[in-house]
């Protein structure tokens, strides 16, 4: 992996470097996006919804081992993408005509297979697990923290009781769904 | 590790694809057997989804904020009128 891309991706495992990255990507970024968008009948309001869900996208195949050399190429690709799936009709087709192209259509895809069982009725449930919790749950499974990143994060004097917590959140997780008794429509909006 | 943080942490690899095939195969006859069994993996497989969920809105919260000083604090602002004139209808 390229020196740059590991900066980058420890720079991700922190807010405040979320908020530099996301920042410069915006700034180096956006306008390119805006600019392809609004000469295709789009809305600031669109460019900004399909700008939000492409760096969502580019943080999780960052975080998932995903070699992204050309950040900006990639993101622009994701956000053109997102852009005909969403907001143009069929007849239209987003020209593939790259690997990048390719490549975004199955992060888009991945993206919004996941965001299928979004589950916006279950808050106040996730609430009731914890705000630690949840927040000990996104570190490791969302944000890939390492075990010995979580540890220090969350004041563990050992990996291993960082673990055995880890694992009674989630059984604190699982429990709930179980007492909820959750079945997949739920999970749907 | 207590028995059933113990089990979570199986159906955790079991579910991750972190098993070798036979130790696989050996949940995959259990929970045949133990309905109770597959049940836990279901529910576990819908936590980490709940946890992704979890993690996407608050990453898009975060977003939200960086959007917002980009189009409201001074500092940005040839950025912003960059592209509020974009979309700006001609005269």
């Amino acid at each position: 992996m390229k020196t740059s891309l590991k900066m980058m991706k420890n720079q991700l495992k922190t807010s405040e470097g979320r908020e530099t990255v996301f920042l410069r990507l915006y700034q180096q970024c956006f306008p390119d996006v805006a600019k392809y968008i609004h000469k295709r009948g789009g809305s600031l309001e669109d460019t900004q919804d399909v700008f939000q869900d492409s760096l969502v996208i580019y943080y999780e195949q960052v975080h998932a081992g995903k070699d992204i050399q050309q950040e900006k190429a990639y993101l622009f690709a994701v956000a053109k993408y997102l852009w005909f799936k969403r907001y143009k009709t069929q007849q239209e087709e987003c020209p593939m005509d790259n690997l990048e192209a390719m490549e975004a259509m199955e992060a888009v895809e991945e993206y919004d297979k996941a965001e299928e069982g979004t589950a916006f009725q279950l808050w106040p449930f996730l609430q009731q697990a914890g705000q630690k919790c949840m927040q000990i749950l996104k570190s490791f499974y969302y944000d890939r923290l390492s075990m010995e990143e979580l540890a220090d994060r969350f004041g563990y004097r050992s990996t291993r009781s960082a673990t055995v917590q880890k694992y009674k959140c989630l059984e604190k997780v699982r429990d709930q769904i179980k007492e909820k008794a959750l079945t997949y429509e739920d999970f749907v909006r | 590790m207590r028995t059933s943080l113990d089990e979570i942490r199986v159906l955790e690899q079991y579910i991750f694809h972190q098993q070798a095939p036979e130790e696989r195969l050996l949940i995959e006859a259990k929970a045949h057997l133990d309905k109770e069994l597959a049940m836990k993996v279901q529910r576990q497989q819908r936590a980490y989804l709940l946890i992704q969920n979890y993690g996407r809105e608050q990453l898009k919260a975060e977003i939200a904020h960086v959007q917002d000083q980009l189009f409201t604090q001074s500092k940005y602002r040839r950025f912003k009128e960059m592209i509020v004139n974009l979309f700006s209808p001609k005269s």
